[in-house]
């Protein structure tokens, strides 16, 4: 379990984080999203211990990672950003070194260092490799391997996917997924799809601050959906328009009509107004080619709370701004 | 003191893995190699390696900012730093560890020198007397690991390994300048102050076999003292 408590840190003048708040239970898989200079890596580093908060406080498991650094830290596995690792080292004796650290004895941590190798499909001949000679992707998978090797509760990834190609990308967010399974993970990114694909709760970041959290199916409820009509009127008149004008909930509605004479209607709708419109297009004697209410995506919610969203319009748990 | 020996195994085995290692200790056994046979190896003269002592005590202030100046600097630039930072390690551990691994490397430097001393032995009659080189050896690795804990202090202030080594060789000449040239210019009792840091007389002591035990607490105190500025160095960079 991770607990951030209204932390806050400042580098000279810039005030990199502001009281960002939220708790992460066990199990729990959640991505930090948020633009470039957002706060997110900072938050992190808050988070493991790298860097104490001017205000606030973290605790990992029930463990302060000011006043008890080194309980909190063992059970912590942290990838940083871009996975740092010595590429003069064989990637199995990088992997024993890095359980030789936790604290494990010889043995114990060649066999933590062979199960994580496995748990992130490396295998044999790339773990006798330097680090140096593998590809990028591979140099992602050694530094996952290496945060496994104490079997920590809980996993912190800073932007796990950076610099990877599309089948990497792919690759490893299918391994994150399957690390996740039986534990508490912050995984943070930039990239919308990753975020969306991995985490079952999302906490925006933006200029520091928690601008939005909650599981992306509750972000996006309190969205409006893109609805969009295309209808052909059988009578001479349009029976459906007006009435549809006259539905609460709907925004910016554009109405046009082609050559053929289809009908197009667009608005944004909230979830009544589209069940509203719903019942007026089946009942309406017209001719329906589309109708559709498209959700809003992750991409949309990221760039309303990069915009306007209220501060402190949270789900849960979020900034106290 | 497990996770030390962890720590410095890698830092000793990171050294043989990299061409500055080799060349470092190349060039070391070169140099004395030569004053060794130009200044020791002299038909006529009394077998002593007084000579050698202080020539490498010499060697060792440049040697020891190129050994010393990647520590830490080349943690925080390949960003390795924050692996270190966040596993259950102590600023002690993290700074014990290095200097150790250092030191060990110092130490397998001057292991071949020993061929010397053996070679002074099979050569010379009457054998050199076998106290004075015990004790300078001594010496050298006494100052060789303050010059590195200096290095260290350095290293674990800047990201750049070559400012690193620039503070670290200028600090270790102006000490070296300080307390040989200077004491003869100021007034008592700076000049007494300046003589206790000299290096160069310590040296010299143990190179004639004079084992005083204020030479090894001075050098142990100066370590100890380098290695708290470490510890405390790398603490302050969480609250920076």
């Amino acid at each position: 379990m991770i607990v951030a408590n209204q932390i806050s840190k400042r580098f000279g003048r810039t005030r990199a984080v502001r009281k960002v708040s939220f708790t992460l239970e066990d199990g729990q898989i959640a991505g930090l999203l948020g633009p470039n200079g957002a706060g997110k890596s900072t938050t992190i580093r808050m988070v493991t211990g790298f860097l104490c908060p001017d205000r606030g406080r973290v605790t990992i498991g029930g463990f302060d990672t000011i006043t008890a650094p080194q309980p909190a830290r063992r059970q912590i596995g942290y990838l940083p950003e871009s996975a740092p690792a010595y590429p003069e080292m064989r990637a199995m004796d990088y992997l024993k070194y890095r359980a030789r650290l936790q604290g494990l004895p010889p043995r114990d941590a060649k066999h933590a260092a062979s199960q994580a190798a496995d748990r992130c499909r490396l295998d044999p001949s790339m773990a006798r490799k330097r680090i140096s000679a593998l590809s990028k992707g591979y140099r992602q998978r050694v530094g996952l391997a290496a945060t496994l090797v104490h079997s920590p509760g809980v996993l912190i990834l800073d932007e796990p996917t950076n610099g990877l190609d599309p089948a990497q990308i792919r690759d490893a967010r299918s391994l994150i997924r399957e690390l996740a399974e039986d534990r508490t993970m912050l995984v943070s990114s930039h990239i919308l799809p990753e975020i969306e694909r991995t985490c079952d709760r999302v906490i925006i970041m933006v200029a520091g601050e928690i601008r939005a959290d909650g599981s992306p199916a509750q972000l996006a409820a309190r969205l409006p959906h893109q609805l969009r009509i295309e209808f052909k009127t059988i009578a001479e008149n349009d029976p459906l328009t007006p009435r549809i004008e006259q539905v609460p909930g709907l925004d910016g509605l554009q109405t046009s009509i082609d050559s053929d004479g289809w009908r197009t209607i667009t608005a944004q709708c909230t979830d009544r107004a589209r069940d509203e419109v719903s019942k007026l297009v089946f009942a309406a004697p017209v001719q329906v080619r589309t109708l559709a209410a498209d959700p809003p995506t992750l991409e949309d919610v990221f760039v309303r709370a990069t915009e306007d969203l209220p501060q402190g319009t949270t789900a849960k748990g979020g900034a106290d701004a | 003191m497990n996770k030390v020996m962890v720590l410095a195994a890698r830092e000793l085995g990171s050294m043989f893995r990299t061409p500055v290692g080799w060349i470092v200790i190349a060039l070391y056994l070169f140099l004395t190699g030569l004053v060794f046979a130009t200044n020791t190896l002299i038909p006529g003269q009394p077998a002593t390696m007084r000579y050698f002592f202080s020539t490498s005590a010499l060697l060792l202030i440049p040697i020891a900012p190129a050994v010393s100046m990647r520590l830490f600097a080349e943690e925080y630039r390949s960003g390795t730093i924050e692996i270190l930072g966040t596993t259950a390690l102590g600023p002690w551990t993290l700074a014990a560890g290095k200097l150790l691994g250092s030191v060990v490397f110092l130490v397998l430097m001057l292991a071949p020198t020993l061929v010397y001393p053996v070679l002074l032995f099979v050569l010379s009659d009457p054998n050199p007397d076998p106290g004075p080189i015990i004790a300078g050896y001594l010496g050298l690795v006494l100052v060789g690991t303050l010059y590195l804990s200096i290095g260290q202090l350095a290293s674990a202030l800047t990201s750049s390994q070559t400012l690193a080594f620039l503070a670290t060789l200028m600090l270790l000449v102006l000490l070296s300048l300080a307390s040989t040239q200077l004491p003869a210019r100021v007034p008592p009792p700076f000049d007494l102050a300046l003589l206790q840091l000299s290096i160069d007389r310590r040296v010299r002591d143990f190179s004639i076999g004079i084992l005083d035990s204020a030479h090894v607490v001075f050098f142990l105190s100066a370590v100890g003292l380098m290695l708290t500025l470490t510890a405390s160095t790398l603490a302050m960079r969480r609250w920076r």
